[in-house]
């Protein structure tokens, strides 16, 4: 095959497609208790009626009536699928990770570590503003306290609850809170794609240097979508708060979006460690150079050439 | 009925004909074990409001499943089941994360928004009046679950209040007694469905 073939152009895509197609497909078709046709439905009637209760059609009896307004309708269609998962991510998620660390493990000792030969480390040049560096790392510690906060509430039973782990989970509300603004922020810096289409000095300054490879166009799909998906399922999971009497109208929504806080997290996560392996551990020299800001000349003709070229791009354009 | 009762699954059964909707139950819960305000361990729910003759109402609470989903979900595993049956929770346990509430089908957990910045507390929901994992009758007990009045020998204080004794608890054969009773002396045999609460 040759190199420019759609293959070979596009095969990052595909593979992702192909990998999250077969994933999903096991999950959903053999571990899943999920009444899919229901949250079709469901999710089909909020977006056109904008109704969350759940009740799809009007009850045929006083004992439904009774039901949906008493409990909410259809609670075998989402409810049951919440309990087997809860004990899931307890028991087996762990393994999802080791199996990601493994790849990654056979992955390194395969290519091993690319390093660029530096013969004249003074000659630098800055790739990250004080603002994108500001932003790239509130975006790390940010989503690491989210992490660690998340997992404290999935795998509790470790901790056996008590006072910090009740902290830590009001902890990991107010975080995400904080980290919409930073997230947004992020997805604007990292948005390279809009250099093809818009060409300015604003641009320039606000968007990060490069361009997307394929399997990094990915990675910003995935934090841009999957973080959308976290936090507006987050926010709402939080803000939707039903006393005793609201219970029956909303809880059918939280327990739809507490899936899509759940899937989010999986997939971000997965792809967020894929790009930190790719990053910090698969080429030396780039966590220098997201502190100071600066990478040597030659790192950069060596490792990331469409980065110096952007940058060479910017200067003569100013000169 | 027997004398020999060994409360071994203790149940509540609301008689939707008997219940007028007064919330008498409700406010001597909320009185009974101070509960906080926004926090509800019982409703009353109407259906067919204003229909006459097919308006019903009935009270609610957290109905003690044997398989509690609550339970199950939860992973601090702050839950316990007594062998009378009353399910129970630990507060010093609870870290408040909601997933018993999803996975309640009666909406029985309630969460006080008295976290920071309105997050959520400790889970609070219907004890049957069994207080909690703390000594019996202690301040500490009563402060976090309310009155303990199973262990004084007393019915939950929303039975004991209910003016048309709708509502009824007790071991569930026990129960089960009383509505055919209550139905066969009125001389038109079991006239409504039983939904099992």
């Amino acid at each position: 095959m040759e190199n420019s073939s759609f293959f070979e152009r596009n095969k990052a895509y595909i593979f992702t497609l192909l990998g999250l197609g077969l994933v999903g497909f096991v999950f959903v078709k053999f571990m899943m208790i999920m009444d899919w046709e229901y949250l079709f439905k469901y999710t089909m009637h909020v977006i056109t009626g904008g109704n969350l209760d759940g009740v799809l059609t009007p009850p045929d009896s006083t004992y439904k009536a009774m039901v949906d307004k008493a409990f909410g309708p259809n609670y075998e269609a989402i409810a049951p699928e919440i309990i087997r998962a809860s004990n899931e991510r307890q028991l087996f998620i762990w393994w999802v990770f080791v199996a990601e660390i493994a790849i990654f493990c056979v992955m390194y000792t395969i290519s091993g570590r690319k390093t660029a030969v530096i013969t004249n480390p003074n000659d630098q040049v800055e790739v990250f503003s004080l603002f994108h560096r500001a932003i790239i790392w509130l975006n790390v510690f940010i989503v690491i306290t989210l992490v660690i906060t998340g997992f404290n509430i999935t795998w509790s039973l470790r901790s056996e609850g008590g006072y910090i782990p009740f902290i830590l989970r009001g902890t990991h509300e107010i975080t995400g809170l904080i980290w919409f603004p930073i997230w947004l922020l992020m997805s604007i810096i990292a948005f390279k794609d809009i250099k093809l289409i818009l060409k300015n000095s604003l641009i320039n300054k606000l968007v990060l240097p490069g361009k997307y490879k394929p399997m990094k166009r990915i990675i910003f799909l995935v934090f841009v979508m999957m973080g959308a998906g976290l936090l507006t399922s987050g926010f709402l999971i939080w803000y939707l708060h039903p006393d005793a009497y609201a219970n029956a109208q909303i809880i059918q929504f939280k327990r739809a979006l507490l899936y899509v806080h759940f899937g989010s997290s999986v997939l971000i996560m997965f792809f967020l460690m894929d790009f930190v392996y790719s990053v910090l551990v698969a080429v030396k020299g780039n966590l220098k150079g997201l502190i100071t800001g600066k990478y040597p000349r030659e790192h950069l003709e060596q490792l990331a050439p469409d980065v110096l070229a952007d940058i060479e791009n910017k200067k003569g354009k100013m000169a | 009925m027997s004398n020999n009762v060994d409360f071994s699954r203790m149940k509540f059964y609301c008689d939707e004909n008997l219940c007028i909707d007064c919330n008498g139950c409700v406010v001597a819960c909320k009185e009974a074990h101070e509960v906080p305000v926004g926090v509800n361990r019982r409703k009353v729910i109407t259906v067919n409001e204003g229909i006459v003759g097919k308006e019903i109402s009935l009270s609610m609470a957290c109905m003690h499943c044997a398989d509690a989903p609550c339970q199950q979900v939860c992973p601090t595993d702050c839950f316990y089941i007594r062998t009378d049956g009353i399910v129970l929770h630990d507060k010093d346990k609870c870290i408040g994360c909601g997933y018993c509430l999803f996975a309640c089908p009666f909406g029985a957990p309630q969460f006080p928004k008295n976290g920071a910045f309105g997050t959520k507390g400790k889970m609070d929901k219907c004890t049957m009046c069994a207080g909690g994992p703390e000594e019996t009758n202690s301040h500490e007990e009563f402060h976090k679950y309310g009155q303990n009045r199973i262990s004084e020998g007393k019915v939950p204080m929303c039975e004991s209040m209910c003016s048309t004794k709708a509502l009824l608890v007790g071991d569930a054969n026990e129960v089960a007694l009383i509505k055919t009773y209550r139905a066969a002396s009125q001389g038109k045999g079991i006239t409504t469905e039983s939904y099992g609460w």
